[in-house]
């Protein structure tokens, strides 16, 4: 996934084909990345970067309702929760 | 009439003191619960970095220094009991400029002890400097557990 603090730090590295995962002991855990959303970004694109797979969009969405009510309004800033792959 | 009042100054004080109220008896003593232990709240016990971790989510070896192709594991013990939110920022340091490098989270609710691992890969190697991971429980803006490492 991309790091949007990069944006800041342009002599910084670059960890836009950082992979990630997460597991716990605990039944029924549930992992998921946070993802910072960026200017020009949408759902189909982060779902690409997450997933290889823009129709993936939805995933994202549903995951995300608390703060999201329409798929197709996404704003710089906001903080996404991004379901591991299965 | 004069002589005749004082005689009756012992009877009047023997009915003022029989007509005085009783005093109340004295309030029962609080009633205390038993002493109980509150369950522990969820907290973080460890953090251990490696580049392995076994079926049971721990890390074999620990280590602070990887190589560029390594997978890097961080296993987070806790203990306590509720629901636990865990999250790990792991960070790129060059001087005072940090870069994001992940943030993941698991949340689960715990009646015992747990061991959960996060792990980070970057296929292109890790470009050599200096890395840190920070742990959060719950919605602290302040780390449980900061652990640095580096990458040569």
């Amino acid at each position: 996934m991309t790091s949007e603090d990069d944006k800041k730090n342009d002599d910084m590295p670059d960890f836009s084909d950082v992979q990630s995962g997460a597991s716990s002991t605990a039944p029924a855990a549930e992992t998921y990345e946070i993802y910072t959303v960026k200017s020009g970004d949408s759902l189909s694109r982060i779902a690409k970067g997450a997933y290889g797979d823009a129709n993936a969009w939805k995933r994202i969405f549903d995951a995300n309702t608390d703060i999201l009510k329409d798929p197709n309004k996404i704003f710089p800033g906001q903080r996404l929760k991004i379901p591991k792959k299965a | 009439m004069r002589r005749n009042a004082i005689p009756l100054l012992p009877l009047f004080l023997l009915l003022g003191a029989a007509c005085q109220k009783e005093a109340p008896p004295p309030p029962p003593p609080p009633v205390t619960a038993p002493p109980t232990t509150a369950p522990a709240p969820a907290s973080v016990v460890s953090v251990t970095l490696g580049n392995a971790i076994g079926a049971d989510k721990k890390v074999a070896a620990e280590k602070d220094t990887f190589g560029a192709k390594d997978t890097i594991y961080a296993t987070v013990e806790t203990a306590g009991t509720g629901h636990a939110k865990l999250r790990a920022l792991w960070s790129f340091v060059k001087g005072e400029k940090t870069a994001k490098v992940d943030e993941s989270v698991i949340e689960f609710d715990s009646a015992a002890p747990a061991t959960n691992e996060f792990h980070i890969s970057k296929p292109s190697g890790w470009p050599k400097g200096d890395y840190k991971v920070e742990i959060f429980l719950g919605e602290a803006q302040t780390p449980a557990v900061t652990k640095t490492f580096k990458v040569s």
